[in-house]
């Protein structure tokens, strides 16, 4: 019998999906020609790449961190401050953004290597806040709730938008080098079953902290860019609320696969928008979804479609694990 | 000098002496059965043993090197690997990249860790499932998988807690078999067991606990018709 | 005098605190998760009382059991159709169960947010007090009326609360399934009844708190979020799980914010607590009163 990695394959199809989904998104503007949408088109990118920095972190490593917007938050304001106090563009602003933000990511993620389950999430969850506090209350340096305005990179929308295609397809090739790599399998260990991985071996503390920092990185870097587009940043970036988007996006996409945060996140902000016309229901909407999908299909849209295309016979259920 | 040693190890948790000043050392080579009755200390010893607790006094040395107080990443790659009662996998991933974690985790390359899981999952007759996710196999081909995540790497000591535990006698007999074949080649082994006759027909000596303490460590026959052991199990003046 | 005067204020908001946090810590203790969703039953109880108060023109005191009610049925069914999942064999998320409960309460938290942003609109209604008597005066202190029966009618459901959950058959099943499902269930206690009385019992007890506050704290669709991070610093300051520590936690935060908002800053007195929740969470996570988490 071949030798074969299944989790490799997988892997590889998601992968192919992905990078048909951003073929599509790069062809899309010469459909969609109106600047508007091309500009729903591009935040919904900058919510992708939040929402993949976040699956890595959750999905893939277990650690279910409730601070994906604000290292979003983090980053935009690196970029945006240096620009305000020094004049700096993009090409340095953005690259400190991935700095400060996976330095930041690096700390918490020392920080929280002890919590689990509901105490991570209390954490990440008090730290989201007390970031988005300082920011907005620290008004002579940050100018708080007036936001700070950020210079632009280029003119016009076009630009943007294949820049932020380009970066995102950067992301998902890295991303899949990464998972296919070993990195990729203590990762999924360490979510899977930590104690199990310490005692094969698998240094835990190393790759906790790597997963909040690749993460953390990756925010920041979204959060950077899209300042530089929407050349303007605020508190807001970093809202519970915009957490809440982020995690939509990814539980109805589908958890711990390379598809899921990148078709979820174009799919919930695009409708979204279509929604916005019609009295603002996307929160109630997409989270009642997300509990209806946490609670029933667990693997997101793309296991939806993963199954309805397998139709293998039905495999033994999963034994329940007693683990009181 | 002995592969491990075991010298005046206690454990408490709040009131209750879990381990009770145990010794004993066992050479390179041995494969040596740990009995007792439940709640004897056993798990609990091996728990210490790969670092997933701290004694409260003792130590415990390796090849001659203290190892107390280590944690088990870095015990599982000094050579101290463990199989849990209670079957601990990675449920979401296939059976082979569950033999695959521990191989890179160990150090070996990519390659050669995929031909050392490849052999693995032959010896063990699980090729079958390697596809699958651990999660979906039977608890007997989750407990074989686990048994045999610790022999990626030849360990300097594998330290297997209940392995034949609810098992079926197939898959029992395999790992036996498994163990009888590397002990020939020199492995070390602390087997966990409450099964007698596998006890007996695996291991030439055994160490008996009893309330956290070492009551006999002898040859296994000799253990097992000992009047101290045989009460302890039965109850009477040591419960 | 001033500190005295604060030193009420901040017992009296901790009493208000008492009540939330009892809830959640007691849903801890017998499900092992936190109720990420424990604001807006707050929120939604503000809103019961002060709409039926205000809409329908029934007086305060009839409002306030209205919201308890209201409270209770959330509670149940919640419990019954998200938290089932978490002991009733559902393997989709097999281990990873504390990260569904998280997932589920938090996305139903904004659920309940923008529901009744959307059916009842974002605006602030002011609900009305218990007593129409602003101020009260007794001795050096002085206090607005509806405070003071507000804090005794708190007083009363919270002892009343410990009295059940201490001496009642269905509050011991409850202590019983909180120290060992597993044995509890072999002893023969319906766990799953237990589960839902105590949500149930959670989700009335918040609802009350809400009410209780609407007059102070006037209810919109977001204003159950504030509370909600004071009670999650409570329940781990007292340990989650402890109903006596997060009592007594909730009088000492109530107290410290008191004090503190005035002598050290009012802008960043929400960070306070926030630092504490972290600091506890890492270095002392069984709070004052808790139980250390056991591993392996």
């Amino acid at each position: 019998m071949a030798a074969t990695q299944p989790t490799n394959t997988r892997l590889k199809v998601e992968f192919a999906v992905s990078l048909v989904l951003l073929a599509v998104v790069a062809a899309l503007p010469a459909v969609v020609t109106n600047a508007y949408w091309q500009g729903v088109i591009i935040v919904s990118m900058y919510f992708a790449m939040l929402s993949i920095a976040w699956n890595l972190l959750a999905g893939d490593t277990g650690q279910f961190s409730l601070a994906p917007a604000t290292f979003g938050m983090l980053g935009a304001y690196t970029t945006g401050l240096l620009s305000y106090y020094y004049g700096t563009g993009a090409a340095i602003g953005v690259p400190a953004a991935v700095i400060v933000s996976g330095g930041i990511g690096l700390l918490l993620g020392r920080i929280v290597l002890r919590l689990r389950g509901p105490y991570l999430a209390l954490t990440t969850l008090s730290f989201a806040e007390i970031m988005r506090l300082v920011i907005s209350n620290s008004i002579d340096f940050t100018r708080g709730d007036l936001g700070l305005n950020v210079p632009g990179i280029f003119q016009g929308r076009l630009p943007y938008y294949y820049l932020f295609v380009i970066v995102l397809l950067a992301t998902q090739i890295g991303l899949f080098y990464l998972l296919r790599s070993r990195a990729g399998l203590f990762l999924r260990a360490i979510r899977d079953d930590e104690i199990a991985a310490a005692s094969r071996g698998v240094r835990i503390v190393y790759w906790k902290t790597f997963a909040f920092t690749l993460s953390a990185a990756i925010s920041g870097l979204a959060g950077a860019l899209y300042g530089h587009f929407a050349q303007f940043v605020s508190p807001e970036l970093g809202l519970i609320s915009q957490t809440g988007i982020v995690i939509s996006m990814v539980v109805i996409g589908g958890l711990g696969t390379m598809v899921g945060p990148l078709a979820g996140a174009l799919l919930v902000y695009v409708a979204s928008e279509f929604l916005r016309d019609s009295g603002n229901w996307q929160l109630v909407i997409f989270s009642l979804l997300v509990i209806v999908f946490a609670r029933f299909f667990r693997q997101g849209l793309w296991g939806i479609l993963l199954s309805a295309f397998n139709r293998k016979p039905a495999r033994p259920a999963a034994p329940a694990t007693a683990t009181e | 000098m002995p592969c491990l040693a075991i010298k005046n190890v206690s454990k408490a948790f709040g009131g209750l002496k879990a381990i009770d000043n145990a010794s004993f050392s066992i050479e390179a080579g041995e494969l040596v059965g740990l009995i007792g009755p439940n709640g004897s200390g056993k798990t609990t010893l091996l728990n210490i043993l790969s670092g997933h607790l701290s004694c409260d006094s003792g130590s415990v040395e390796l090849d001659g090197k203290p190892i107390t107080g280590l944690r088990p990443e870095v015990l599982a790659r000094h050579g101290v690997l463990r199989m849990f009662q209670l079957t601990r996998s990675f449920p979401r991933m296939s059976a082979f990249d569950n033999l695959m974690v521990t191989g890179c985790a160990l150090g070996l390359s990519q390659s050669d860790a995929e031909k050392r899981a490849m052999k693995l999952l032959e010896d063990l007759s699980l090729t079958r499932i390697m596809g699958l996710d651990a999660g979906q196999l039977s608890g007997g081909q989750m407990k074989l998988l686990e048994f045999g995540s610790c022999f990626m790497v030849p360990p300097r000591i594998a330290l297997l807690d209940e392995p034949f535990a609810a098992v079926h006698p197939t898959l029992k007999e395999i790992m036996s078999g498994f163990i009888r074949s590397r002990h020939a080649e020199g492995q070390t082994f602390i087997v966990v067991s409450h099964d007698m006759p596998v006890v007996v027909e695996l291991c030439p000596r055994s160490v008996c606990m009893n309330a956290g303490r070492v009551i006999a460590d002898e040859t296994t026959r000799k253990v097992l018709s000992d009047k101290v052991v045989i009460e302890a199990y039965l109850g009477g003046a040591a419960a | 005098m001033l500190t005295l005067d604060l030193l009420i204020n901040g017992l009296v908001i901790g009493v208000f605190y008492a009540l939330m946090a009892i809830g959640l810590s007691l849903i801890f203790g017998i499900l092992k998760v936190v109720n990420f969703a424990h604001g807006e039953f707050y929120m939604v109880g503000a809103y019961a009382y002060t709409l039926l108060a205000l809409m329908v023109g029934v007086s305060p005191w009839l409002a306030l059991p209205f919201a308890l009610i209201v409270g209770l049925l959330l509670g149940l069914v919640v419990e019954r159709l998200l938290m089932r999942p978490l002991y009733s064999g559902y393997t989709s998320w097999g281990v990873m169960r504390d990260e569904y409960a998280v997932i589920v309460t938090f996305a139903l938290s904004i659920f309940l947010i923008n529901v009744v942003d959307k059916v009842v609109g974002p605006y602030a209604y002011k609900g009305p007090p218990l007593i129409d008597i602003s101020r009260i005066t007794i001795g050096p202190v002085a206090i607005s009326g509806h405070r003071l029966i507000a804090a005794i009618v708190a007083v009363a459901v919270i002892v009343a609360v410990a009295l059940i959950i201490r001496y009642s058959f269905w509050g011991r099943q409850i202590q019983a399934v909180s120290q060992n499902r597993l044995g509890a269930s072999l002893a023969g206690i319906d766990t799953a009844k237990a589960s839902a009385i105590v949500f149930s019992l959670a989700g009335g007890l918040a609802a009350v708190s809400g009410a209780l506050l609407a007059n102070i704290f006037n209810p919109t669709p977001d204003v159950g979020v504030f509370p909600a991070i004071k009670s999650y610093v409570i329940v781990v300051l007292g340990g989650m799980g402890s109903v006596p520590g997060s009592v007594v936690a909730s009088i000492i935060l109530g107290v410290l914010e008191s004090f503190g908002g005035v002598y050290i800053s009012y802008q960043y007195r929400d960070t306070f607590g926030l630092f504490i929740l972290i600091l506890f969470l890492l270095f002392r996570p069984q709070g004052l009163f808790g139980e250390k988490a056991r591993e392996v």
